[in-house]
């Protein structure tokens, strides 16, 4: 296969999602979604593709992610209110401290696995919450939420409406495309190979450590991009952004879709959106036991999410001589 | 100063006093042997004597903690590394459980293993001496017959640049004509010349294959010989292998 040929195997996922993303203003108001929830969804998109480079690769569950989108959320929002309506200079602030933090509390928490690390990070996101909510008051607004930012700009566009969309898009895009670039790369082979056997990996010279804390890091990464991207979508940062729902939300977003397949939580992401802003319209808070019954028939009947669903109609309807 | 414990030995691979527990139980309990390089050396003994924790102790894995002793390799300290340290160093452990790591094709198994430096054969030498695995390398690797897992699992430390392999009970659960094949694949390995290490339940195909013999029964060591010794020496085979 040549060079350029490869190149397309590869991204054709990557080209189908930038397709669908960017031609989204004009077909996602037909199914009643009203504008701007078509940019919240891309910034989950973001959320749960790094998630998934955690969960989906080294199978390590994260009750806690909602912590670094909330850090980073926070911080941009006050920078862009004590220091520049420019986004730029605000989100490389907040991704990067919430980055940081990231690696301290992967050091800590990844020292222990399954229900234990689970358990690790949602002390921490926890943790981070009172400190909003406490401590940090005069900071977050504690209760109230962090208001009062001026119009965020990148440089001299004003981040409003369509433009806030395809910033927005743009960003999920090359974000999904660097996921994949992981994905077939030695280093997404080895977060995998965690997942299957970490003991086994280390017979092989490997220090699954690093990895780990790799992959836990470059999900706090997305998840910092996806607060950060919150606050230039919608002006306002409320503690539940650091709350275990939010952490919650995220991993039902992925196990919905599908866990480990990247395009799989995109799903997931989109249809919990979505789904959340027609049924509450009818049901308010009742649409959350919609949700459960949704998420247990998924874990039952189809353990491996929406990807699974579409592969087994894919395997019946479209099987074809060579099997691929 | 005792120089016996602070100086590396002259032996290509040695331990010594070595000390190992599961928790409570003592399971390896001062042993200590010397092999030269490129000799293969049978560690035999009953079910639950220590061999496998002699072994995993050696492959610096988690379980058993060695609480003492020294284990050299080519002049490294291995007892001072952990897995994937020793395993840098040239050790390989090819597990007697299900010994590929599941999830991932066969080729990328091999990837796995060739991904840490320093490398032993390319994929190229391990296809052409396995053909079978490249028949198989879009396959994924659990779903392998046990014998050829077994031979994935061989390639896997073929492919890092191994001095120091350790087979943990290469034949247990095969059917007998894959155990011929792994016995081919072992006499590839014996020519050669990789210092080795086997642990098995059927002493005499390991005897076949090994320069020497070690008889390990409670932790400790009974025996150390040719193998041809234990070979001949039905009553020392009565007393502590039962065969």
């Amino acid at each position: 296969m040549t060079k350029q040929a490869n190149f397309w195997q590869y991204n054709k996922v990557v080209l189908v999602f930038a397709l669908i993303a960017l031609t989204m203003p004009f077909w996602f108001p037909l199914m009643g979604g009203y504008s701007g929830l078509d940019t919240k969804i891309m910034i989950f998109c973001i959320f749960v593709v790094g998630f998934d480079i955690l969960l989906g690769f080294t199978g390590y569950l994260s009750f806690g992610h909602a912590a670094f989108f909330g850090i980073a959320a926070y911080t941009t929002g006050i920078m862009l209110k004590s220091f520049s309506d420019n986004i730029l200079p605000a989100m490389f602030v907040a991704v990067l401290l919430a980055t940081l933090v990231s690696v301290m509390v992967g050091l800590l928490t990844l020292k222990r696995t399954g229900i234990y690390f689970s358990i690790l990070t949602l002390a921490f996101a926890e943790m981070f919450h009172s400190m909003a909510m406490a401590m940090l008051q005069t900071w977050t607004g504690g209760e109230n939420g962090l208001t009062g930012m001026p119009t965020p700009m990148l440089f001299d566009i004003k981040m409003q409406g369509a433009s806030v969309f395809y910033f927005v898009t743009i960003v999920a895009i090359i974000l999904f495309y660097v996921a994949k670039r992981i994905e077939r790369s030695p280093v997404g082979l080895l977060m995998k190979a965690i997942k299957s056997n970490q003991t086994r990996l280390e017979y092989t010279g490997i220090n699954a450590r690093k990895y780990k804390l790799l992959a836990f890091v470059i999900s706090a990464f997305y998840a910092a991009v996806a607060g950060a991207l919150m606050v230039v979508y919608e002006p306002f940062v409320g503690h539940e952004f650091l709350g275990w729902h939010q952490s919650g939300e995220v991993v039902i977003m992925s196990v919905i879709g599908g866990v480990g397949t990247l395009i799989g939580p995109m799903l997931g992401a989109g249809f919990m959106l979505y789904f959340e802003n027609v049924l509450s319209v009818d049901l308010g808070e009742q649409w959350l036991l919609v949700l459960g019954a949704i998420f247990m028939a998924v874990v039952i009947f189809m353990p491996g999410g929406f990807m699974e669903g579409i592969a087994r109609l894919k395997k019946r309807y479209f099987t074809t001589v060579d099997g691929e | 100063m005792n120089d016996k414990t602070t100086d590396a030995p002259q032996a290509f691979f040695s331990c010594r006093e070595l000390n190992a527990f599961y928790g409570e139980s003592y399971v390896v309990q001062g042993v200590s042997f010397d092999i030269p390089e490129g000799d293969i050396v049978a560690l035999l003994g009953r079910n639950g004597a220590g061999k496998t924790s002699t072994l995993r102790s050696i492959a610096r894995a988690a379980e058993p903690a060695v609480s003492s002793g020294e284990i050299w390799l080519n002049n490294q300290p291995l007892h001072e590394m952990k897995a994937h340290e020793a395993a840098r160093a040239g050790v390989q452990l090819v597990c007697e459980d299900r010994r590929i790591i599941p999830g991932v094709t066969v080729e990328e198994n091999i990837i796995l293993a060739q991904i840490a430096k320093p490398l032993g054969w390319s994929l190229e030498k391990i296809y052409s001496h396995f053909p079978k695995l490249e028949e198989r390398r879009k396959q994924e690797a659990s779903s392998l017959s046990g014998g050829e897992q077994q031979m994935l699992a061989l390639a896997r430390a073929l492919a890092r640049d191994v001095k120091l392999l350790l087979l943990d009970e290469p034949y247990e659960g095969l059917a007998p004509v894959i155990v011929q094949e792994i016995e081919r694949m072992l006499k590839e390995v014996q020519t050669m010349g990789i210092t080795t290490i086997i642990v098995e339940q059927n002493a005499v195909a390991a005897l076949k294959l090994a320069d020497h013999a070690i008889i390990i029964d409670s932790g400790e060591i009974v025996f150390t010989g040719t193998a041809q010794e234990v070979l001949d020496n039905k009553a020392l085979r009565e007393e502590y292998l039962a065969v």
